[in-house]
């Protein structure tokens, strides 16, 4: 028990990044953005890769587990070793890792699959991890929950998998960026052409709230080496422009006050979302809070941050 | 004191965050599972206010639990064993049948059979054998990818028409995959190989499955429907409707062949392999065989077996039942020490089987208080005006239909819950209840647009080699291929078996 309140005291002061690997391109873009940001001894990077169980009749009455364990007989790697793998390469170009950091493995077997949950731990001399976990639940949304609440973690990284469907299709099954971002207990990135260069977006509309979100986002922009960050607040008609232009000041001396300077402040009249959409194409990532209201109220009424994750071409980043 | 550093702060929230999460987990919950509730709601309006003059109180009843039970089946909120014992619960508290009635309807010899089928399953993929039979396609058909393709199809597709499609999913995936790493090792460089390799083995098995009984669950479904809807043992002609091993084969098993090398041709006109000669696999695989050494005894002796059992299905199933044999089978591999129990019960899916027993009882409830009648009336009121209440129009229906159903479902919970509408549907358009009873049957294996579809499309995406829109890439066209065959045999093969 001690053990345990230990190591949550001791990953508390440092900061966490979860990567969810799924193979795709845009989770490796996620991985590389994720090592800008980890320059600091004090950052870990998890990736993680869920493999799903069959839990249902999709596999006919034969667990999914046979053809699984038929696969290992082979010499066979599972899906997700593969990726893992390549992440751990493209830390090590990035200069994150090393060879010859010291590694630990784990090993944790589930009930419903030949290999179970796989963990490998590297850390260097100052204790900075890099740990690979391949992890087995009912749905990969679940897996990557499941591991936030193991966290705890500061940012969870994951690629968009929704594609295009959006409206009915989404209420039959909701994709897993989309449920991961209304139920992580922190951060969350979600991924779409992410190219590092052009900063952040920290939208506000002036509540205290907001700016609480834009102090964060700019302790997490300033571990990057070149901090790049600009504000935007929507006014939704023309009497709104001054409280609105208030607004993006006080973000502005809020980011200051960390020691950042301001790329770009934007002020726009309009419907929140459209402006947001718009002027964040010119941008990394989209910052926003998340809207504070009740899930159930956000599920069914939806909210500016949930309508802009759903409708940003690029990345978008909800803080809690 | 210091103040303190932005990380704790932000953990410290992250625990209050967890706290409030909670708290709300419990709308979450709600939402998570938001079909069920529908579904149950479905279920009370539709007991309380559908009221048609023409079906009795059961009736609606039974109807009203099958409509809730197929949102589920599709929806899949709850694991779907739970809409097994839901279904044997309703049955005792809505339609008052006795409990003990109620779990005698629940064991057939359908049931007996898919149990039998899926113990066999487990015990033949334990066997080991897939890479002599891998190697065996391979001296075969030499080294082209077009021949290999066509190679792994055939024998997919044979093995599967006996032994189901989710076992020689299970058997031949490795086989796949290792022709597919030992070509090259990066994934993205054969990834129309690895879409031609794992398809053949997927479509193979699907197009197979419908070849004999034992292939699939449907089947033995459909027969233990024809036998329970229009059998009496007092008039002789009805024995017509005992539909046996052999005789379903006669049916359904030129379709497979039929459908084999248009598979094959779609296969290669959808996706273009990178490599056209797989030589450098092959030689590769060959060292991987030969260092397994010669057959031993214990091969021969499986092979007996499963050679016994097929015997024993198409000489003595009219007897014996067709799940007696199954088990006999299954006890054999247990008893000549060839799988251990432990394998087979965490290789089975028991849910699996609860939740056929609980769909095919349901599916009798559905014909016993008229409920399959009055759905079969209703849907030929609708079909009528489209000059579909009979003949081609009306198979062509009932073969969408399925493969409708079949896409959003498992393939033996799509005739559980059509076959008792179909074969009423068949009565009143007076056709023969034969004919589009094997329409249902076979339709049912359509199911190639979703990675969910069929067994061995689940156990092949598993793989990580295909993504989910090449099923939809490929499996138009095939449902094309597929529906105009089983409509041309119906026209053209079936009547001379008559």
């Amino acid at each position: 028990m001690l053990d345990l309140e230990n190591t949550s005291m001791d990953r508390s002061n440092r900061f966490r990044i979860l990567v969810c690997i799924d193979g795709s391109d845009e989770s490796f873009r996620g991985l590389r953005y994720a090592s800008l940001m980890a320059r600091g001894d004090d950052c870990d990077i998890v990736l993680v890769y869920v493999r799903p169980i069959d839990q249902g009749l999709h596999s006919g009455g034969l667990q999914a587990s046979v053809a699984r364990q038929n696969m290992l007989d082979w010499g066979l790697e599972l899906p997700g070793v593969k990726f893992l793998k390549r992440g751990l390469d493209i830390l090590m170009e990035e200069g994150r890792f090393e060879a010859d950091w010291h590694s630990e493995a784990t090993h944790t077997d589930i009930a419903g699959d030949p290999l179970g949950d796989n963990k490998i731990e590297y850390s260097n001399k100052k204790n900075k991890k890099i740990v690979l976990k391949l992890k087995t639940a009912s749905d990969p949304a679940s897996g990557i929950l499941e591991q936030c609440a193991l966290g705890p973690y500061n940012l969870v990284i994951l690629g968009d998998t929704s594609g295009t469907h959006s409206g009915v299709m989404s209420f039959f099954d909701p994709a897993v960026a989309e449920k991961v971002a209304v139920n992580a207990p922190c951060a969350v990135l979600v991924a779409r052409d992410l190219i590092p260069e052009r900063g952040h977006l920290v939208c506000t509309d002036g509540s205290e709230r907001s700016f609480e979100i834009v102090k964060k986002d700019a302790e997490m922009v300033s571990r990057f080496s070149r901090p790049n960050i600009s504000v935007l607040s929507v006014a939704p008609d023309e009497d709104g422009i001054p409280a609105a232009t208030n607004a993006v000041s006080q973000a502005a001396e809020i980011i200051e006050g960390v020691g950042l300077t301001v790329s770009n402040k934007i002020v726009k009249t309009g419907n929140p979302v459209d402006q947001i959409v718009d002027v964040g194409k010119g941008y990394s990532l989209i910052v926003l809070s998340d809207s504070g209201t009740s899930r159930l109220k956000r599920l069914f009424l939806g909210s500016v941050s949930s309508k802009v994750l759903d409708r940003a071409k690029n990345s978008v980043l909800v803080i809690r | 004191m210091n103040v303190p550093s932005w990380t704790t702060r932000l953990r410290n929230q992250s625990t209050v965050r967890m706290k409030a999460i909670g708290g709300h987990l419990h709308l979450y919950y709600f939402w998570e599972k938001r079909w069920l509730f529908i579904a149950l709601a479905i279920g009370v309006i539709m007991l309380n206010f559908f009221k048609p003059t023409d079906l009795s109180y059961p009736g609606i009843a039974v109807l009203t639990m099958s409509v809730v039970a197929t949102i589920l089946f599709v929806t899949e909120p709850v694991p779907l064993p739970t809409v097994a014992l839901m279904i044997v619960v309703a049955q005792v508290t809505l339609l008052g049948i006795d409990s003990t009635d109620v779990a005698k309807s629940l064991m057939t010899d359908s049931v007996l059979f898919i149990m039998g089928s899926l113990m066999l399953a487990v015990a033949v993929v334990k066997q080991k054998l897939d890479k002599r039979i891998a190697w065996l396609i391979v001296q075969i058909t030499g080294t082209r990818t077009s021949s290999i393709c066509f190679g792994i199809a055939l024998v997919s597709g044979i093995l599967a028409s006996f032994v189901g499609e989710h076992t020689v999913a299970a058997m031949m995936l490795p086989v796949g995959i290792t022709l597919i790493s030992l070509t090259s090792d990066e994934p993205r460089s054969v990834r129309n190989l690895a879409a031609v390799v794992l398809f053949s083995i997927s479509y193979g098995a699907s197009i197979a499955g419908i070849g004999t009984p034992s292939g699939g669950a449907r089947n033995a479904i459909m027969i233990g429907y024809w036998k329970e809807f229009f059998y009496n043992p007092n008039i002789p002609e009805t024995s017509v409707y005992l539909i046996d091993y052999l005789s379903w084969m006669k049916y359904a098993y030129p379709i497979f062949l039929i459908q084999l090398p248009l598979l094959t041709l779609i296969l290669f006109w959808t996706f273009r392999p990178e490599y056209r000669d797989l030589s450098r696999a092959v030689v590769k695989l060959r060292a991987q065989v030969e260092s397994e050494g010669s057959m031993k005894l214990a091969d021969w002796v499986a092979i007996l077996i499963f050679f016994l059992v097929l015997l024993g299905w198409i000489s003595v199933s009219g007897q014996l039942g067709m799940g007696t044999v199954a088990v006999a089978g299954a006890a054999a591999f247990l008893i000549t020490g060839l799988v251990r129990w432990e394998d087979i019960n965490s290789g089975v899916n028991w849910g699996v089987i609860l939740l056929y027993a609980a769909a095919i009882s349901l599916g009798l409830q559905m014909k016993e208080t008229g409920a399959a009648a009055w759905v079969a009336q209703s849907f030929l009121h609708v079909l009528s005006p489209f000059g579909a209440e009979s003949g081609v129009g009306l198979w062509a229906a009932v073969s969408l239909l399925t493969t409708g159903v079949t896409n959003t479902m498992s393939n033996g919970a799509a005739v559980a819950v059509l076959g008792p509408i179909v074969l009423k549907l068949a009565v009143f358009a007076d056709e023969s209840p034969i004919i589009l009873g094997y329409i249902t049957a076979v339709s049912s294996a359509f199911a190639y647009l979703t990675v969910v579809g069929t067994p061995a499309c689940t156990i092949v995406y598993a793989s990580g080699y295909l993504k989910a829109t090449d099923f939809l890439r490929v499996g138009w066209k095939m449902v094309i291929m597929s529906s105009v065959i089983i409509l041309l045999t119906a026209g053209i093969y079936w009547p001379f078996l008559d």
